[in-house]
């Protein structure tokens, strides 16, 4: 577990740094640090196809949750960019070893939702961790303008590179100790749940999400926007016959 | 000081100065407080420019300490900004009357613009759009018979990472160097960017997708296996837990604009109440 937790860090600290820092290249947006975190995490050969296969279920339901089209990522209260590696990681370890109470054959939307209820969880602690940061960055900032009185530029640059190499590392120790975590809590309270979490109740479960994921989709992509009902019915439309099209032959 | 007095040899920059300039510009909020923005990251990201320009160490610590205050823009497009100001840096610097006042009220003009065209294009549309997409190529065929691996691991990712960075990857990289060349014509560099023309395409987009997702949510969300059916699989296409879950998600975003987290949630433990309840 130790390597993978290891290769997990590494991923945090990418998508901390690439929404923290300013690199924005999305490594942070959840269906990226939820897929890859299923690809980094190796639970063993036996479960290679779940942890692949949970990963992007969860990355799929935290994305359409957690797309907020109103404010600029480094802005947000909560830690989103983290959120998915951690309930992607969370799901897949937790489901290895809690293989002999919940069979994963039969409990593979369960691993989803467990992931996806980290994620959110860990998006809220992960925003009080991000104070620190802030807090941090706003002593740099003095510190930074006595530097640049005294004609310290030299330390300035120091100061400032301290300030990325923190928000990776912020993103790194989150993302390990969150995991960790996690997997703890999970390890210790789902074996309790059983007799209550049944198919029928995660599915419904499931739905649930699955119903509030779609309509922050909507408030993401077609609320407020000229023409998005419009757009939005002729995209249906043209799937739906798309589709038709594609199974009509067979 | 080196701003108002004529030097012999005036200090010119290089490409290399520019490019480092881009280079840094990535990490400019990396110090982001809500007193200054991204102002020590815009002097961090001009520092390469500024040593080449003062050599003096009291200059240098000058020009630094005045692009340390607020300076607030979209970070994919503070590159030009940078190109901006370094240009105008690089006039004082040679001697030419160019006062502190000319280069704040250029970073100023330059900077509201971008934030204004910039947060619509990448925040609020192509962002949601790039992720979208990825949920889309969910869609794409699982491996023949459930066996083996499932590639779209790597599929949805790539296609979030490719479609975002196709459109704001060309804005980052080219952005000082073309700061630098058009720094006396803002409004005219603001205009040759077409972001008012890429936010419109792009929404457009991101609806039409949409739609698409609902159709593919309609026929089914295929995961690809067995396993997923059963008894769960029926109850997701019962309709009642879909509703609950839609109608929370809207009235609570519509409600709390950008608490997704929390509607999230909110919706998650209401759905635990029911699912024990029934």
């Amino acid at each position: 577990m130790l390597p993978d937790l290891l290769r997990i860090a590494l991923l945090g600290g990418t998508a901390a740094l690439d929404r923290i820092g300013g690199w924005s290249f999305m490594f942070s947006q959840p269906i990226v640090g939820a897929c890859l975190a299923g690809a980094l995490v190796r639970p063993g050969p036996e479960w290679e196809l779940w942890a692949l296969r949970v990963p992007i279920g969860v990355g799929v339901l935290l994305q359409l949750l957690l797309t907020d089209a109103s404010l600029p990522a480094a802005q947000r209260q909560h830690d989103t960019a983290t959120a998915g590696v951690v309930g992607s990681t969370v799901a897949i370890l937790s489901m290895a070893r809690l293989h002999e109470t919940y069979p994963t054959t039969g409990a593979g939307m369960l691993w989803v939702l467990v992931g996806v209820g980290v994620g959110l969880l860990a998006a809220v602690a992960g925003g009080w961790v991000l104070r620190f940061h802030r807090a941090r960055s706003r002593a740099d900032v003095a510190r930074a303008d006595r530097l640049a009185l005294a004609g310290e530029v030299g330390a300035f640059e120091r100061l400032y590179w301290g300030g990325v190499v923190r928000a990776f590392a912020v993103g790194a120790a989150w993302s390990w100790g969150a995991s960790l975590l996690g997997i703890a809590l999970v390890t210790a309270l789902l074996p309790r749940l059983a007799g209550f979490l049944t198919s029928r109740r995660i599915g419904f479960l499931f739905a649930t999400l699955l119903g509030a994921a779609l309509a922050a989709g909507y408030h993401a992509h077609v609320r407020g926007r000229r023409r998005g009902r419009r757009l939005a019915l002729i995209g249906a439309v043209a799937t739906l016959v798309l589709l038709s099209v594609l199974k009509g032959p067979r | 000081m080196s701003g108002s007095t004529p030097s012999s040899v005036a200090p010119r920059l290089r490409a290399d100065d520019l490019a480092r300039a881009t280079s840094r510009s990535l990490q400019i909020q990396a110090l982001l407080t809500p007193e200054r923005m991204q102002g020590p990251g815009f002097a961090f990201a001009l520092l390469p420019a500024l040593r080449r320009l003062y050599p003096d160490r009291q200059d240098l610590a000058r020009a630094v300490a005045r692009h340390l205050d607020y300076f607030a823009t979209h970070p994919v497009l503070s590159g030009y900004v940078l190109g901006a100001v370094a240009r105008l840096e690089e006039r004082r610097a040679g001697g030419e009357p160019v006062g502190e006042e000319r280069i704040a009220t250029l970073k100023r003009s330059l900077a509201s613009p971008l934030a204004a065209l910039g947060d619509p294009l990448f925040w609020v549309t192509l962002r949601p759009l790039a992720g979208l997409l990825g949920v889309l190529a969910l869609a794409l065929p699982p491996p023949a018979g459930g066996a083996g691996p499932d590639a779209r691991v790597l599929l949805c990712p790539l296609v979030t990472l490719l479609t975002y960075n196709a459109v704001a990857l060309p804005f980052r990289v080219s952005g000082v160097a073309r700061g630098y060349a058009r720094a006396d014509q803002p409004g005219m560099l603001l205009r040759s960017l077409r972001l008012v023309e890429w936010q419109a395409a792009l929404a457009g987009a991101g609806s039409f997708g949409y739609g698409a997702l609902l159709a593919l949510a309609a026929v089914s969300l295929e995961f690809g296996s067995a396993p997923w059916t059963g008894e769960g699989r029926a109850l997701i296409e019962g309709t009642a837990p879909l509703l609950l879950g839609a109608i929370v998600g809207w009235v609570g975003l519509r409600r709390w604009p950008g608490g997704g987290v929390e509607v999230a949630l909110l919706a998650l433990s209401m759905g635990v109440g029911l699912a024990f309840v029934f």
